[in-house]
């Protein structure tokens, strides 16, 4: 029987989860350094002249190979106590709590409507669509785990939740017809070269991260995604004159290209939410 | 079998914690009593490769071969795959010991921390900082 120990960090430190993404650390391994690096190098082009956005964005080069049968693991989950500590589910807790005081780039909410976030930040344990399986929607989910450009069409894949987005790119107009969707109906233009991508018709049911942080069915977004070299920037604005004193901007992300020019992305196993009928406390993240 | 994955196909895996947004589910604490710590010994009759949490359901026998049905949780599939983790590495049909917390309310539900199986081998799956530990 062998023994092998994966410890902490390991199960995150291929690639930061959106939780903690969506505070601006996506960088990933390496950081700062990694990803001037890979800014440096040439930006390919497309055969009309634009930025080609194409590739796979983030992880890691090296599939994780499976453990073989009858093999021993550990497997820890990232909490800043001992695995003993009796006090390690307020731990987990309480961290995050701690981080989102820090949040430096909150929502400009109307005054009137800070007891409602509150609120819902509180109780997020029952309110967050997310953790009932719901889409993340945009602009929660972020910057696309995959980007496949074609003249007159992007498409955005998401390996969360396995999502896509058509992004049509030969000027026409918003579809007048289009349902209202978590997604939203989106088009793209290149304002020199950076793809900026216009939705609308967002529903209202989605969350704009886990704090409480809700909108209305006035929400209108604008991302753009500048590739530099192997490094692609995501930002996002933010506009709902219903909820929103200002339109917000979000914490810009930037992703490097995967190294591994084979890599793929992976079904996402379907998500199937079995915990809210047992939770008996507001306790929460 | 197993090694479907191992093939060089999965470059993915490593790919994007985008899965669910690892634990930022819910609380622990708000369901689970780690005060209440319970040993499960019994055979895994299915294995829930689902996010947000992976299940494994276990019935367990008494003395009399009266059965009762459990479900024990653990971290979401995205983590445990990037700990080498696959889900038929998870005990399905096999007879297994497994230590986990119980559910607050009550229900024949827990959180996993270590199953172990027959032949010996472990799988621990849980939380904290190794480094802390006590020597």
């Amino acid at each position: 029987m062998t023994k092998l120990f994966i410890v902490a960090g390991l199960a995150l430190a291929i690639a930061a989860p959106p939780a903690f993404a969506q505070r601006g650390r996506g960088a990933g391994a390496g950081g700062a350094d990694a990803n001037a690096a890979a800014a440096a190098k040439p930006t390919p082009r497309a055969p009309d002249g634009h930025p080609d956005l194409t590739g796979v964005w983030g992880g890691a080069a090296e599939p994780v190979k499976a453990l073989a049968p009858g093999e021993s693991t550990r497997i820890l989950f990232p909490v800043r106590t001992n695995p003993e500590d009796k006090r390690i589910f307020d731990e987990m807790d309480l961290a995050a709590k701690e981080r989102q005081a820090a949040e430096p780039n909150k929502p400009p909410y109307k005054p009137e409507l800070a007891s409602k976030v509150q609120l819902l930040s509180d109780k997020r344990q029952f309110n967050d669509p997310s953790f009932y399986c719901k889409p993340l929607g945009v602009p929660r989910m972020g910057p696309p785990s995959q980007v496949v450009q074609t003249p007159g069409l992007v498409v955005l894949l998401y390996q969360g939740r396995n999502t896509f987005r058509t992004v049509p790119t030969d000027n026409r107009p918003h579809n007048a017809d289009a349902d209202w969707t978590w997604n939203g109906d989106s088009v793209g233009r290149w304002d020199g070269d950076t793809l900026v991508i216009d939705t609308t018709r967002l529903v209202e049911d989605s969350w704009l991260g886990a704090d409480g942080w809700f909108h209305s069915n006035k929400m209108h977004v604008v991302e753009r995604l500048t590739r530099k070299g192997d490094t692609l920037t995501w930002t996002a604005t933010v506009d709902d004159p219903g909820v929103f004193t200002k339109p917000w901007e979000m914490t810009p992300r930037t992703q490097r290209l995967n190294p591994n020019p084979r890599a793929l992305l992976e079904e996402d196993p379907p998500c199937l939410e079995q915990d809210g009928p047992h939770i008996v406390t507001d306790d929460h993240h | 079998m197993k090694r479907l994955l191992g093939t060089g196909v999965a470059l993915a895996i490593a790919l994007l914690g985008a899965a669910a947004p690892a634990l930022a589910h819910h609380s622990l604490q708000s369901e689970y009593d780690i005060n209440q710590s319970i040993t499960l010994k019994g055979t895994v009759t299915k294995v829930d490769w689902v996010n947000p949490h992976v299940y494994v359901y276990l019935d367990v026998k008494d003395d009399k071969g009266a059965v009762t049905k459990w479900a024990v949780t653990t971290l979401p599939p995205g983590n445990l795959r990037r700990g080498g983790l696959t889900r038929d590495l998870l005990g399905y049909g096999e007879t297994v010991s497994i230590l986990a917390f119980r559910a607050r309310d009550g229900a024949n539900l827990a959180f996993l921390r270590t199953i172990t199986f027959a032949d010996g081998h472990k799988l621990e799956i849980w939380l904290g900082d190794a480094s802390k530990e006590n020597p």
